[in-house]
């Protein structure tokens, strides 16, 4: 039962990603990454329990808040005080973005049918997937110039790795996560700085003006 | 003789309740904007006057220009007679009927783009690039669409292929569908039929020189085919085969009325996209069908 | 009983090219008769039972003459001989002494001779005489584009053609030699299936093969000479020349056994080629070059087909095999005519106006009404549209892919893409045939040279309205002509020949019926009821502009602008622009050109960089001969250090 519910969620998920890859406004960017946070938060509690554990709720709870409130938050906030709201011209168009995503996802589950999984996993989509929130962000750091954009790839990449650890839910401590969880805040908190000081600095936040900056 | 009734029955269905469908969306454009809006037969108003009226031919229009409009519904109308009707099965079916059903809409728009093209205006010219440019990525959609069908049922004849299964493949089946309905009848956000800039429009600016009965066969022409998407979109989503047939009726009317609201409701909340993301809205209604297509080869093999 | 027939087709070509120089009308006649001849021996072969075999007592290079005419062959000869006669005819008038004294009577002799190595080709069964008589219609055809040999871009088109053909050649002879050196004898049996040990050779027949059909990186001769040949030789190259490319791909991949990879490669280049080849047709501005980059597009449709085949053959599961083999087969002769028509309408437009860019035309419909429906039936055909042949062939090989995907064997993961490419592809060639037959005749037009075009004559109309017969005919009664597909695929394949007429083709037969009188009525029925209710003429609306001018209205590149947008990456277009400035511009320009992307952005610059590297090492050889022996000295020592380094144990 929980399994289909879960699937339905990794599903809407893999929808998010390719939503992520679509849009060229940030704010829904934005959207779908925070979106995606609480989605992601939410997975861990459906997962199949033998017992009630606090630590799972915990995280469950840290989780959404975090992803879903406090990190889309902040780039709002950036995005803001940057004063942009478009990405203008990506170095990979939308549609060709979006049919890579796509090809990402369908490659993810073929790929994922062929790894020697765990049995209580092999039903799941947990692994094609992380694999393809990886691969999105990937084509999000890679194909977009704006930092706002290519921080959400690298929120969408760590969704990909978190996705990766609910398999271990059971055996590893959730300190893992958590650390994981904290470097990205940490990260998000620097980026925002950095962020902040190329606006200042170019009165732009196209990365590819960074490259005058090589020698 | 049974089959001969059966035609003109099924051909009195299409022919008669097509014109609803526009009056319906208009109305419930009206009621969203508070509005009373034209009544809801305004356009079997229009095409009978439309019918008894003169016809002014561009100097340049060779024969063609009245002949287009003529195969195009008679195209169109083919195509609904094929399309199953719920309960009442239908007409003609034989093996890959779907094929043919497809390719009669891309001859009627062929028909409609050649005769937009005989008047040698610009106008006219630069929607019937649009309409066939974008064609191509709707074309894929409906292929990848269709074959979903295919795949869930095994089958490639119509009256067998339009019994889905309920699920996560059928959600994505309808908003792909959905999303090509929009595309393919020229409505927001793909083409505003309202408007009133002729720079942005696709369909409405095909058709602006003609007149009297042909404007009529074209106006007919288009309101059938947005019944015909309405129809295949609800039988290709809802198990209509598993009801019993006066239920399967009600359901496929109650779902046509559903889908013809849903329209109005998209026109009146969305506004029409920026021509440059056309493509990127019809590449995903493409996904959105490869996706269900996915999921019932996955949910077949289990 | 084909013998003879077969003989008088010999005998009245071979005359035709001895009195083709100087007896015109003697010799229209002769190829007439020798290709109805042929035309009827190939139908008695495909409605009859037993092949026709001939092994004679003559030899030729120590090899024993060897004829065979079955299934497969006979199906690509009835479409050389309906094309082949309708092209002498054509060109009596399209090519007459009058106006070209030098070119005319060479044309006939080359078209006499192009014919006959083609039926040559199509039915000797030996190896070195495949490789002759290939090699001979490799030059009649190369004489023939080249009619018009004081054009600069029509010799370089020749010359391309040439070259591009004897790449072919060359991995023909590898593929002939290899063969007999494994079977011992250059003689072609017939079906060697079971000698597992020459499935490799399969990639040598579609190299060689490949390039004579113009598969889609192979395609780069094609679109040049089919545009600068005289339109009667694009007919019939486009219409059966690239088909000997399909033929030996058939016949081989018939008789030889097939490597796994076969069914999947030649779908995958089918695909390419059918969406890529109509993505470049749609953006050129040359009408025939449109033309010439459709072929590439049906030559990929049957490839899908004979691909989907292949994958049957190897994963047994012959059903859905049988119909996309079905479906290309059909399209060899839907294309073929077709396209024949559509080369010879560009033909009538080219004669009468001078111009083969669809921008300076326009209107034409005008003044030639009869060239403007005939290519108005053959774009509907080619946009494989209901109720014309090419909608019944690609609904063929679409129900082969539709029913591979549903068997979701390994082959569905073939069938699903190609099948979605198909639609693709078939509804650019839709947008490309309406923006050619729009721009050509429709509207005002746009020159002078436009404005006094002529309509044809009777010589040139007849072939056009022969070859529109057949297309008609074989949309709306497609089970007279199943027999003879079905003969074929028996060629093909044993066991695949026992099909019945398949249902479905007999009810798509009469709603096609249907739908054509139904068109042809409502059509009638408008026309009445407007000019009942009072017809006015009056200037184009417009928005209610006043003063519309031709050069106004959208042209091919604009109308093609969205897609070819899609598939810049390709098409690499070099614009040149320059804007309007100012209040009152001036002036203001717009060009665009989209080049042969594979040639001229890939072999063209590869070229260049190895004449580069061979000048280089070429000053080596600068004639002193202290230095030479420098050479061979610095040899001998270069090949001392090698053995002494890797000789040692």
């Amino acid at each position: 039962m929980s399994g289909g519910t879960l699937n339905l969620f990794i599903g809407l998920a893999m929808g998010l990603n390719l939503l992520a890859l679509g849009s060229s406004r940030l704010p829904s960017l934005i959207r779908a990454v925070s979106l995606q946070g609480v989605l992601l938060g939410v997975m861990p509690l459906l997962l199949e329990h033998d017992t009630f554990d606090w630590r799972v709720v915990l995280v469950a709870l840290a989780t959404m808040v975090g992803k879903g409130l406090v990190i889309p938050g902040l780039l709002r906030r950036a995005m803001r005080a940057a004063n942009v709201e478009r990405e203008m011209a990506p170095f990979i168009s939308y549609v060709p973005s979006l049919l890579l995503g796509a090809g990402g996802t369908i490659a993810a589950v073929a790929l994922a049918r062929g790894l020697p999984l765990l049995p209580e996993h092999a039903g799941t989509l947990l692994v094609p997937g992380a694999i393809a929130s990886m691969l999105t962000g990937f084509i999000l750091l890679i194909g977009r110039a704006k930092a706002i954009s290519q921080v959400c790839g690298y929120l969408i990449l760590e969704n990909g790795i978190y996705l990766f650890g609910l398999l271990l839910i059971h055996s590893t401590p959730l300190l893992v996560e958590s650390g994981i969880l904290l470097d990205v805040t940490v990260g998000v908190f620097v980026i925002g700085i950095i962020v902040d000081r190329i606006q200042r600095a170019f009165d732009s936040l196209d990365t590819r003006k960074l490259t005058t900056l090589r020698e | 003789m049974n089959l001969i009734l059966a035609v003109i029955l099924r051909l009195a269905v299409w022919l008669l309740l097509a014109p609803l469908l526009p009056g319906i969306i208009n109305k419930v454009k009206a009621w969203v904007a508070g509005r009373r809006g034209p009544p809801v037969l305004q356009l079997y108003y229009d095409l009978a006057k439309l019918w008894r009226k003169g016809v002014v031919l561009s100097t340049l229009a060779s024969p063609g220009f009245i002949a287009g409009p003529a195969v195009a519904w008679v195209a169109l109308l083919g195509a609904a007679m094929l399309m199953p009707l719920g309960p009442g099965g239908t007409a003609l079916s034989f093996r890959g009927d779907v094929l043919l059903l497809i390719y009669l809409l891309a001859l009627a728009r062929f028909c409609t783009a050649w005769a937009a093209m005989e008047t040698g205006s610009a106008f006219e010219g630069m929607g019937a690039a649009r309409e066939v440019s974008y064609a191509v990525l709707a074309e894929a959609a409906i292929v990848t669409a269709v074959l979903s069908l295919s795949v869930q049922t095994g089958s490639v004849s119509l009256v067998t292929m339009l019994s889905p299964s309920a699920g996560a493949g059928a959600v994505l089946l309808a908003a792909g569908l959905f999303t090509v309905l929009l595309a393919e009848n020229c409505r927001v956000p793909f083409d505003d039929p309202n408007t009133h800039l002729e720079l942005t429009m696709i369909h409405e600016v095909m058709v602006l020189d003609h007149s009297g009965p042909p404007l009529a066969a074209i106006l007919h022409g288009a309101s059938v085919k947005l019944l015909l998407f309405a129809v295949l979109l609800i039988q290709a989503v809802l198990p209509l085969g598993a009801l019993s047939a006066p239920a399967a009726a009600g359901a496929l009317v109650a779902g046509v009325l559903a889908v013809t609201v849903g329209v109005g409701l998209v026109e009146s909340w969305l506004a029409r996209l920026a021509f440059r993301r056309v493509p990127l809205l019809l590449t995903t209604a493409f996904l959105l069908c490869l996706f269900a297509l996915l999921v019932a080869w996955k949910g077949g093999a289990k | 009983m084909p013998g003879p027939l077969l003989l008088f087709a010999f005998a009245a070509l071979v005359t035709g090219i001895v009195v083709g120089v100087r007896m015109s009308r003697l010799w229209l006649a002769l190829t007439v008769a020798g290709t109805t001849a042929g035309f009827g021996a190939a139908l008695m072969v495909l409605l009859g039972a037993a092949d026709w075999e001939w092994r004679s007592g003559f030899s030729l290079g120590d090899e024993l003459v060897h004829l065979r005419l079955d299934g497969v062959s006979a199906l690509f000869l009835a479409l050389l001989c309906v094309v082949g006669g309708a092209g002498a005819v054509y060109a009596r008038e399209y090519w007459p002494e009058k106006h070209y004294p030098a070119s005319a009577p060479r044309g006939r002799v080359w078209w006499s001779a192009l014919v006959l190595s083609m039926g040559l080709v199509l039915t000797v069964s030996n190896g070195l005489h495949f490789l002759i008589v290939w090699e001979l219609f490799a030059i009649c055809a190369f004489f023939l584009i080249t009619l018009d040999r004081q054009r600069r871009e029509v010799r370089a088109a020749g010359w391309l053609y040439l070259a591009a053909s004897h790449a072919g050649t060359m991995a023909l002879f590898a593929f002939f030699s290899l063969l007999a050196a494994r079977t011992g004898s250059w003689d072609l049996p017939g079906p060697m299936r079971e000698r597992a040990d020459l499935s490799s050779l399969f990639w040598l027949v579609l190299a060689g093969f490949g390039v004579k059909a113009g598969v889609f990186p192979l395609h780069i001769w094609l679109p040049s000479a089919h545009a600068n040949a005289p339109s009667h030789v694009s007919a019939i190259m486009s219409g059966v020349a690239i088909k000997m490319g399909i033929y030996g791909i058939v016949r081989f991949s018939g008789w030889l056994p097939v490597p796994a990879a076969a069914g999947w490669v030649v779908i995958g280049l089918g695909a390419t080629s059918a969406l890529l080849g109509i993505a470049f047709a749609f953006a050129q501005n040359d009408f025939k070059r449109l033309l010439a980059y459709c072929s590439v597009e049906n030559i990929g449709i049957i490839l899908v087909g004979l691909g989907a085949a292949l994958l049957a053959l190897t994963h047994g599961d012959a059903v859905w095999g049988r119909l996309a083999l079905a479906g290309a087969l059909l399209h060899v002769w839907s294309h073929g005519a077709f396209k024949a028509l559509l080369f010879f309408g560009a033909g009538s437009v080219l004669h009468a106006t001078g111009t083969r860019e669809m921008s300076r035309l326009g209107g034409l419909w005008r003044t030639m009404p009869w060239t403007a429906g005939l290519f108005a039936l053959g774009s509907l055909a080619v946009s494989g549209l209901p109720p014309l042949n090419g909608f019944v062939s690609e609904w063929l090989v679409y129900l082969g892919l539709f029913d591979a995907v549903t068997s979701k064997g390994p082959s569905a993961w073939a069938a699903l893409p190609a099948a979605i490419m198909l639609a693709m592809a078939g509804a650019m060639a839709m947008a490309s045939f309406a923006k050619a037959s729009a721009m050509i005749f429709l509207g005002a037009p746009r020159t002078q040279a436009a404005a006094h075009a002529h309509e044809c004559g009777m010589g040139m109309r007849a072939p056009m309205l022969m070859l529109a017969g057949v297309c008609v005919g074989i949309g709306l009664a497609p089970i007279l002509f199943w027999p003879a597909i079905r003969r074929a695929a028996g060629s093909w394949c044993p066991g695949w020949g026992a099909e019945e007429t398949p249902a479905p083709l007999v009810a798509l037969g009469s709603v096609h019926v249907a739908l054509a009188v139904l068109i042809l009525a409502a059509a009638a029925w408008l026309w009445r009821k407007a000019h009942t209710n009072g017809l006015r003429r009056g200037m184009t609306w417009d928005c209610g502009y006043a003063t519309p001018y031709a050069r106004m209205q959208y042209v091919s590149a604009s109308f093609a602008g969205i897609v070819s947008g899609w598939f810049r990456w390709i098409l690499q277009p070099e614009r040149k622009i320059r804007r309007p400035r100012g209040h009152f511009p001036e002036e203001a320009l717009r060009l665009e050109r989209v080049p042969e992307t594979v040639l001229e952005r890939i072999i063209g610059p590869v070229s260049a960089a190895i004449m580069r590297v061979s000048t280089t090492v070429r000053q080596l050889q600068h004639g002193r001969l202290q230095f030479y022996i420098l050479y061979v000295v610095a040899g001998l020592i270069a090949l001392g250090v090698l053995v002494l380094l890797g000789g040692a144990p």
